[in-house]
């Protein structure tokens, strides 16, 4: 063990240069971290349990704001330093209104908190952003990242999955009614059994069952194994803050993980499997999905019907013949007969019935057809099998027809109705083609010697909700810890514990326990609730902190570990383009629903190798769905929406923990080249007109409002003006023959008196849009 | 920190980076070690060149993925004993170990009665009538005719060719050496993607992604046409000299602003990507323009004749990135109109495969034995790596009874360029083609060997992500030493 430890460390150290080896001391960063011998015989501080530290000796009593703020005072202090002043009220405003919704303050909301002279101005703020349902919308994004979320498969075929929408639904709902944290947890690991019958939980399962999946496998018991695998990574990294999943192929290099901890978690989801094709509860969305595919089943009655003759003529032979397709062992179960089926025969033809449908079907025919040597080749069939491509053929040419938006069904996780599980065993190298020991559902050893407490239900084994309540346990010294780091970071640009899913011994110390501590145990005291814990920290005179430069903080605390000024942050993706859409007057706010399709370049919609006849991306028919929040664009797993993507949103393979910032060219290049940002900004420029009225000073004080919440400074408004006036000339010498094409601000109700101004401060509000003070909060 | 002492250098040509890094930055073979942080005063640009582990034997890779998996037994690895077979059901001795994924029988073995073989060059290495010009640069390649991997579908084991995975989610190759090398070129992105056909590939991009590499290292899909990449040109209303103005603009915006925060090197390199953006808008169409080429040049690829112009222009432009130091190049093939619907375009043929692959081979061939030519007689090709390769094999028996099915247990690739035993053959299958029998080099082998020749030691090459160590080999690979020079 320390033999492997050591090797890997040296391995790591190699790839640095001395000046990068002399940092890596200098921090003792992860690196040092694992000098410590992974068999001390100290719990490691994060296996512990959170207690409630005294609250530490301040020299600035009347600083703190919420009880946390002592724990950060005191350190600061101790290195000799004092606090930032508290930011303007402007700047404030701008920065909670982004944590909190994602999207910027209007110019009102910014007039009434500067001039609201109350005692409790602060906290009026900060309660009006958390009642409402935009904080529930940015709240979820963060979690929608942790569950990597998308409303399709990945792999190549990556098909649709028309009901993970109602996943992200009940997130959302769930941040907005305030669910606790502990009930949250319990009913996306286990609502099947907690809460069978209620959709409006079950569907919170949408949390395991968003892993990637290749409807195409020919190895159902290696896809079990993945998905499994996939689930167990998830929930240890985004619940436990573990890289448990490490311990798979080898028993965990740094923490006290043994490949038969690992496994013994996997047996918790051993018996799970997932019902695509549950009925939903008839609402608005399946009206309107039903009105729009009569339309289309009407259209295509008459192709469908004669396809789906042809396949009955068939249908025996194809079945066998789709079904001989698995490979050995999955075939071991396919064609077993069912009153002999195990819990994994049950698992396999589940997954078999899940996946095969009509098309798949087809597949016997174009064998049969091509095949002249096979024993079903015949004239007829080769006569069936073309009639059949040439109805799929013109079946496509209906696919605008089909509904994009939603479905009539939902997504829960099951145990097919049985409590027996099938086993689980220790892999070698994590190969499942090669089982070792058999376990039981069994919490890390290291972390804890509590066992679980299962109870089979007549339909399910149980397993998962004595996970979930052991997760959620006040014992569990991590869930809590885990979780107020998360919102730390959303915050602070940086956890307390910097790598914010693993609290493991190669991960990163906390910079002040106390700290953590501290936050976690109130979280837990306060029943979990995740909207106190965001107030606490809004409110917080640490959170209040101006983000000026300051040279004795930047000297003493290069890194702001201390945060003793505040950290500003560039927005992510989404703020970006949901706040222009707010700003230009465009955002449409409509919650939740069916994802959307706003256009992409067609170049990018798939050509190439694809086998299946859903479209890469169905542009939605509403243009009102072009401008709704983010969160809502339709998460294709292999075609990210490219506005987006350049600005580091998340990748949806896998858990994604911490958005990252970079600062490339291509952003640049998309923020100023994309025609989405430039009519947008028109939309702008005709708002400030319309608001501002002809006054060219009035105008640009309204830019600078809407955008920023403050007025422009005496250089900027001069350098604004002295761009209008030169900038009037270079659009005047354009024209060619005396002919101009110009862009102008879009307003119907407004009027400008010269156009080539009103085309000059277009442009103008386009370039203010692209600056640092907008992509950047403070 | 350690960029203490050359931060105001570092800030003159810092032009962009991810924010808030600690610095470790600089470091031969990987970007930073540590984690990121809040107070962004330190800042490093993730794309600046970096030295290899130790000195390179190329300075650029072109990886030529032939998309749906060609039959080299049709191509390159010649087996009479095959010839005599065919039409008879496969010895059940060659099927031994091996887990297919058909019930009774999987066809009999099959030959094309139009194939041919010769033998080409000094090396004598063998080519079917398919691929004519290639077989002229015959003495140029190293081939590898024991490849294996996994996979029986084409997604998942295209995945495993360019991340070293099943599932998605780790980064590709050519983003591990875009994280590993740096750009050698601010003007063009470090990792290009270059596509048959006008439509990406579905699905194409997790093969081209960053992974858990920050999106920076992913590759760059260029476009077919004048403007490769995605946002290259302003709005149609915005003329050249009002993007000026407008860009002047906002340096001056951002000036009067950052004035306040001296040290804040990440606002500063935001104000520097828009110039490098304004200068990318002229480079990145000037790197794809084949204006400038002769027409013996353009007939060298083949752009004179409808059968090779899509491919020939594709290489052509490989050539002309390579030639302005982009580190990667990544090649997917294009399918083929009229070969028929979804994969039966690509080289996937299960059925008619002698109409299949001499559509495919003729597209390739002249582009790639073009580029191979072409690269020599301006002296690159000793500083670039060709590897020519596929999600597998196909199998010597089909199905359908005129073509191939999948095969992950023995096949052919080739490399070529610097750093290698030219005219090599190395490892072999069975007498039928089927199997590996000697000297087996899967994916991560080749990855291995392809940053070695990069200079990278592929056991060195580390991001630290959630505190475990990731490589671009996961936990396998070594570097197949044998062909190398």
């Amino acid at each position: 063990m320390t033999k492997t430890l050591k090797r890997s460390v040296i391995a790591m150290m190699l790839s640095a240069s001395a000046a990068a080896l002399a940092i890596a001391e200098e921090q003792k960063a992860p690196a040092a971290a694992t000098t410590e011998s992974p068999r001390a015989s100290k719990p490691h501080w994060a296996w512990q349990p959170a207690y409630q530290p005294f609250a530490p000796n301040v020299q600035k009593k009347d600083w703190s704001h919420s009880s946390f703020d002592a724990f950060v005072l005191s350190k600061i202090e101790a290195r000799g330093l004092a606090p930032s002043p508290d930011a303007d009220r402007a700047t404030f405003i701008r920065r909670a209104t982004l944590d909190a919704w994602g999207l910027i303050p209007t110019p009102a909301e910014v007039a009434a908190f500067e001039s609201d002279a109350s005692p409790d101005a602060y906290e009026k703020l900060i309660d009006r952003l958390l009642a409402s349902p935009r904080y529930g919308e940015r709240q979820a994004r963060f979690w929608l990242d942790l569950a990597r979320y998308a409303d399709s498969t990945g792999f190549q075929n990556d098909n649709n999955r028309p009901n993970m929408f109602r996943y992200r639904d009940y997130v959302i709902k769930s941040f907005n009614e305030d669910k606790s944290y502990s009930q949250f947890i319990r009913e996306q690991i286990a609502a099947d059994e907690i809460a069978p019958g209620n959709q409006e939980l079950l569907v919170a399962t949408g949390f395991l069952a968003g892993y990637p999946d290749n409807s195409n496998s020919r190895d159902l018991v290696q896809r079990k194994y993945q998905i499994t695998t996939d689930m167990v990574d998830t929930v240890g990294q985004a619940i436990l803050g573990t890289t448990v999943g490490c311990a798979r192929c080898h028993n965990h290099k740094t923490d006290k993980f043994t490949q038969k901890d690992y496994y013994s978690l996997q047996a918790f989801f051993a018996n799970t499997a997932f019902d695509e094709k549950a009925p939903a509860n008839k609402g608005e969305v399946e009206a309107e999905f039903l009105k729009e595919q009569a339309v289309y089943n009407e259209a295509t009655k008459n192709i469908r019907a004669r396809q789906k003759e042809i396949i009955d003529s068939v249908r025996e032979a194809a079945l066998k013949y789709h079904k001989e397709r698995y490979l050995t062992d999955s075939r071991e179960s396919i064609f077993k007969a069912k009153d002999q089926w195990n819990a994994l025969d049950r698992w396999v033809n589940h997954r078999l019935d899940e996946v095969t449908n009509d098309a798949a079907l087809a597949g016997f025919l174009r064998y049969a057809a091509d095949d002249k040597s096979a024993p079903e080749h015949s004239e007829e069939i080769v006569k069936k099998a073309d009639e059949y491509q040439k109805l799929t053929q013109e079946l496509r040419k209906f696919q605008n027809l089909r509904s994009n938006k939603g479905s009539l069904t939902y997504t829960a996780a099951t145990e097919l109705g049985h409590s027996d599980a099938p086993p689980t065993h220790i892999l070698f190298v994590g190969n499942h083609e090669k089982p070792l020991d058999e376990v039981q559902p069994a919490f890390p050893e290291g972390i804890t010697s509590e066992l679980p407490d299962i109870k089979p239900t007549a339909t399910s084994s149980g397993r998962r909700t004595a996970l979930a309540d052991w997760l959620v346990s006040e014992k569990n010294p991590l869930t809590a810890r885990v979780f107020v780091n998360r919102v730390w970071n959303q915050y602070f640009g940086k956890g307390i514990v910097g790598t914010v899913s693993d609290f493991g011994k190669a991960g990163d110390k906390p910079t002040n326990q106390e700290l953590l501590d501290h936050l976690a145990f109130t979280f837990v005291k306060d029943g979990w609730s995740v909207k106190r814990l965001h107030r606490s920290i809004l409110l917080s005179a640490t959170y209040r902190q101006s983000s000026d430069y300051r040279e004795d903080v930047a000297k003493a605390d290069p890194e702001n570990k201390l945060l003793a000024v505040f950290p500003r942050k560039r927005l992510e993706a989404e703020e970006i383009r949901d706040s222009i859409l707010l700003a230009s007057g465009s955002l449409n706010e409509h919650i939740g629903g069916p994802s959307v399709f706003p256009p992409i370049p067609a170049n990018l919609i798939g050509g190439g190798n694809f086998n299946n006849t859903d479209p890469a991306w169905a542009t939605s028919k509403d243009p009102q769905d072009y401008t709704r929040r983010s969160l809502y664009i339709f998460t294709r797993r292999s075609l990210p929406y490219p506005l987006l993507e350049t600005f580091d949103m998340a990748n949806p393979q896998q858990i994604h923990s911490k958005r990252d910032v970079t600062t490339t060219p291509l952003q640049a290049l998309t923020l100023y080249n994309s025609d989405l940002i430039f009519q947008w900004s028109q939309a702008l420029a005709g708002r400030v007109i319309e608001e501002a009225g002809d006054n060219e000073a009035a105008q640009l004080d309204r830019l600078y409002l809407v955008l920023f919440g403050r007025k422009p400074s005496e250089p900027e408004v001069k350098a604004l003006h002295a761009f209008l006036d030169q900038h009037q000339k270079t659009i005047a010498e354009k024209a060619e023959n005396g002919k101009l094409s110009i862009a102008v601000p879009v307003t119907t109700k407004a009027h400008f008196v010269d156009p080539l101004r009103a085309s000059a401060f277009v442009d103008l509000v386009h370039t203010v849009v692209n600056s640092n003070d907008f992509v950047y909060r403070f | 920190m350690l960029i203490k002492t050359s931060r105001r250098e570092w800030l003159r040509s810092a032009a962009y980076g991810v924010g808030g890094f600690a610095v470790g930055g600089m470091m031969p073979g990987g970007g930073w070690l540590g984690v990121p942080q809040a107070n962004a005063a330190t800042f490093v640009d993730p794309l600046a060149s970096k030295q290899p582990h130790f000195p390179a034997k190329v300075k650029s890779v072109i990886w030529l993925h032939m998309d749906g998996a060609p039959s080299t037994l049709d191509l390159y690895d010649y087996k009479p004993e095959l010839e005599r077979l065919a039409g008879q059901d496969i010895p059940a001795s060659f099927l031994e170990g091996i887990k297919t994924s058909t019930q009774g029988g999987v066809g009999k073995l099959f030959v094309s009665n139009k194939r041919s073989w010769k033998q080409y060059g000094q090396s004598g290495a063998w080519f079917s009538d398919l691929l004519p010009n290639l077989a002229q640069q015959a003495d140029k390649l190293t081939f590898v005719k024991s490849s294996v991997t996994v996979g029986a579908t084409h997604d998942i084991s295209i995945l495993k060719l360019n991340t070293g995975d099943l599932s998605p989610g780790r980064p590709s190759l050519g983003a591990w050496v875009a994280y590993a090398l740096g750009s050698a070129n601010p003007d063009l992105p470090p990792y290009v993607v270059l596509y048959g056909g006008q439509r990406e590939p579905r699905a194409g991009s997790v093969n081209w992604s960053s992974g858990f590499l920050p999106a920076v290292y992913q590759g760059t899909a260029f476009r077919p046409g004048a403007q490769p990449i995605l946002h290259q040109a302003p709005p149609e209303l915005i003329g050249p000299q009002q993007q000026r103005e407008s860009l002047d603009l906002l340096h001056q915006l951002n000036d009067i602003r950052s004035a306040a925060r001296p040290q804040d090197s990440e606002l500063a390199a935001r104000t520097n990507s828009y110039d490098l953006a304004y200068r990318m808008e002229a480079t990145a169409p000037e790197a794809v323009d084949l204006s400038k080429e002769t027409a013996a040049t353009k007939a060298l690829y083949g752009l004179d004749d409808e059968a090779t112009r899509d491919m020939g222009t594709v290489l052509l432009r490989a050539r002309r990135l390579v030639e302005r130091n982009v580190r990667f190049v990544h090649v997917v093939s294009g399918p083929i109109a009229g070969l028929g619907q979804g994969d039966d375009a690509s080289w996937d043929a299960h059925r008619q495969l002698e109409s299949n692959h001499s559509a495919h081979a003729r597209a390739i061939d002249k582009p790639v034995a073009g580029l191979l030519a072409d690269l020599q007689s301006r002296g690159l090709l000793d500083d670039t790596l060709i590897v020519w390769t596929s999600e597998f094999g196909r199998t010597p028996y089909g199905q359908s009874g005129d073509g191939r099915d999948h095969n992950p247990w023995g096949y052919t690739q080739w490399l070529a360029g610097g750093g290698l035993k030219h005219g090599l053959t190395y490892g072999h299958t069975d007498e039928i083609g089927l199997k590996t029998v000697a000297n087996p080099v899967d994916t991560y082998d080749l990855h291995a060997t392809v940053l070695q020749l990069l200079g990278l030691d592929h056991l060195k090459t580390i991001y630290l992500r959630a505190g475990r160590a990731e490589r671009p080999t996961v936990v396998y690979g070594k570097v197949v030493n044998d062909i190398l020079a």
